[in-house]
């Protein structure tokens, strides 16, 4: 739910980065925070394990300016993926304004991504929403191991995810940076034009 | 196939790089004429002892850890739902925020010191049942109940209702705990609750609800509806008017024996009465209906 203060026109908003374990929700992020500095309004907090695996979120804070006379900020959070944490993924979905999907391109974890997408549309269902009413982007990652690994084919990936969503998809990698604007940009653009559409918030 | 292994054993996919390591192995051990064949088997064979280790302390981590408490803090500010109350609300929902983030020591402690005030005694201590339960700690619940009994801070009504709470707890896990007595408790005056309905503490953030019709001419129909306003126990509801024929059996007084609620840390079922019922009469729902129901028990 986002925080829009009529008064100050500032609108506060949240858009989880959603995906299974591994599969590059956190190095997202910690992209984003070492490249768009300026919008970067504090400091990244990831609570997780010593080796790196999310144990309760991330979480970065952002302020993007002005958008239809409305100072935005913006907080992006990221899941534990990994099956056992499932209550905290609940917990940390909720109230989400957008929703990044997060895809492994590697083909040993295909069932691993279609889970996982169960498993937010289940989510969303239990807070009233769902998939196809989220705003929802979806990332196709780890794309430069192409060539080093088996890598699913981005035709071979959007049947299996995308086809009846049909949302804005993007190929990326995490790791070089590749595509993670992109995709942050469009999620952004979505829930401010849904945010827009329900809070009637006109300038 | 080991550089396979290897890019996933670096991502951290430690079940997918063991088997790639252990079929590597099986094709070492096939082909007698493979070059340096026992110091690359010496050399696989480790690699799977390490990632055994490393999947194994995967494993094994624990499901909750503590969270330093600036983590704590922050995930006070982050999860407490609270826009524009009042200061006992946002402390309370703080503290319940703690609570479901398995914070389970440092909400112990802040519902405690949030007993101390009047309105919201009942509420903390609930929370306080139900974070040793949720610790599986029945005992300390015991006994944080039982000091309850023996004080004079609760009046009986209040007591009545945290043993029928905490006993319900009880039966839900299967566990057979006797609970003391209310005999001894003083009968005081600080009663919280004015009729049966259920506490509005005891409803958290309901996200949306099933109808199920029992009477009428939609019996054994059912109709799922979001949540687009709570207030304590009172949920509003937004019916479109393409589900008109549904609209027609849900006047005020109406009373809904059959309701499943979807919150976020449960769902549950329970019962409900229409309180009001209004027409939109323009804007971009118009012609939609606007439904309260007054939720008036939970199980
Ligand atoms: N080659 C490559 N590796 C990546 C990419 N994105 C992430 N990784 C690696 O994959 C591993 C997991 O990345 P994380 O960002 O921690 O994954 P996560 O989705 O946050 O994982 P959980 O917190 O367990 O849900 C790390 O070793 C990353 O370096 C990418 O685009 N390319
Ligand atoms: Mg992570």
């Amino acid at each position: 739910m986002a925080v829009f203060n009529i008064r100050n026109r500032e609108i506060e908003c949240k858009i989880v980065y959603y995906g299974p374990g591994r599969c590059g929700k956190t190095t997202n992020l910690e992209y984003i925070y070492r490249s768009f500095t300026k919008q970067v309004s504090g400091k990244m907090v990831s609570i997780d394990t010593d080796g790196d695996r999310t144990l309760f979120f991330d979480f970065l804070p952002m302020g993007i300016g002005r958008v239809m006379g409305c100072d935005v900020r913006l907080q992006l959070y990221t899941v534990p993926g990994q099956v056992k944490y499932s209550s905290t993924r609940k917990l940390v979905l909720k109230g989400a304004d957008g929703v990044v999907f997060v895809a492994d391109s590697m083909e040993i974890r295909r069932e691993k991504n279609m889970l996982s997408l169960k498993d937010l549309h289940n989510n969303l269902k239990g807070y009233g929403s769902s998939v196809f009413k989220i705003p929802l982007v979806m990332q196709y990652n780890k794309r430069d191991l192409e060539g080093q690994i088996p890598l699913m084919s981005i035709d071979q990936m959007k049947k299996d995810l995308n086809a009846q969503l049909k949302v804005p998809d993007f190929e990326a990698s995490a790791l070089t940076g590749n595509g993670v604007g992109a995709t942050l940009k469009e999620c952004l653009k979505l829930t401010l034009k849904s945010l827009q559409r329900e809070l009637k918030w006109t300038e | 196939m080991l550089r396979e292994a290897e890019i996933y054993g670096s991502q951290g996919l430690f079940r997918e790089s063991l088997q790639k390591y252990i079929e590597a192995r099986k094709l070492i051990e096939e082909n007698p004429k493979i070059k340096n064949r026992a110091s690359l088997l010496a050399a696989v064979s480790k690699k799977i002892r390490s990632v055994e280790k490393a999947l194994q302390e995967v494993d094994q981590a624990p499901a909750a850890t503590e969270m330093s408490s600036q983590e704590q803090d922050l995930v006070k500010k982050l999860f407490a739902y609270s826009p524009d109350k009042d200061q006992d609300a946002i402390e309370l929902e703080g503290a319940l925020a703690l609570a479901k983030f398995g914070q389970f020591e440092r909400a112990l402690a802040e519902f405690k010191q949030l007993q101390e005030k009047d309105n919201l005694r009942l509420a903390a201590s609930k929370n306080i049942i139900r974070c040793y339960m949720a610790m599986s700690d029945t005992d300390s619940a015991v006994d944080e109940y039982t000091r309850w009994l023996e004080s004079e801070r609760f009046s009986r009504r209040q007591m009545e209702h945290l043993g029928a709470f905490f006993q319900n707890m009880i039966d839900k896990r299967g566990l057979d705990v006797p609970l003391p007595a209310l005999g001894t408790v003083q009968g005081g005056d600080a009663t919280v609750m004015e009729n049966d309905d259920l506490a509005e503490d005891e409803i958290i953030d309901i996200s949306s609800i099933v109808i199920h019709f029992e009477s009428g001419p939609q019996a054994g129909k059912q109709l799922a509806v979001e949540v687009s306003f709570q207030t304590g126990n009172v949920v509003s509801l937004l019916i479109s008017s393409r589900d008109k024929e549904f609209i027609e059996g849900l006047d005020v007084g109406v009373k809904l024996n059959n309701l499943q609620f979807f919150s976020p840390i449960a769902i549950f079922k329970g019962s409900g009465v229409v309180t009001a019922k209004t027409r939109i009469a323009s804007g971009p729902k118009q012609g939609d209906y606007s439904l309260d129901i007054r939720i008036t028990g939970a199980e």
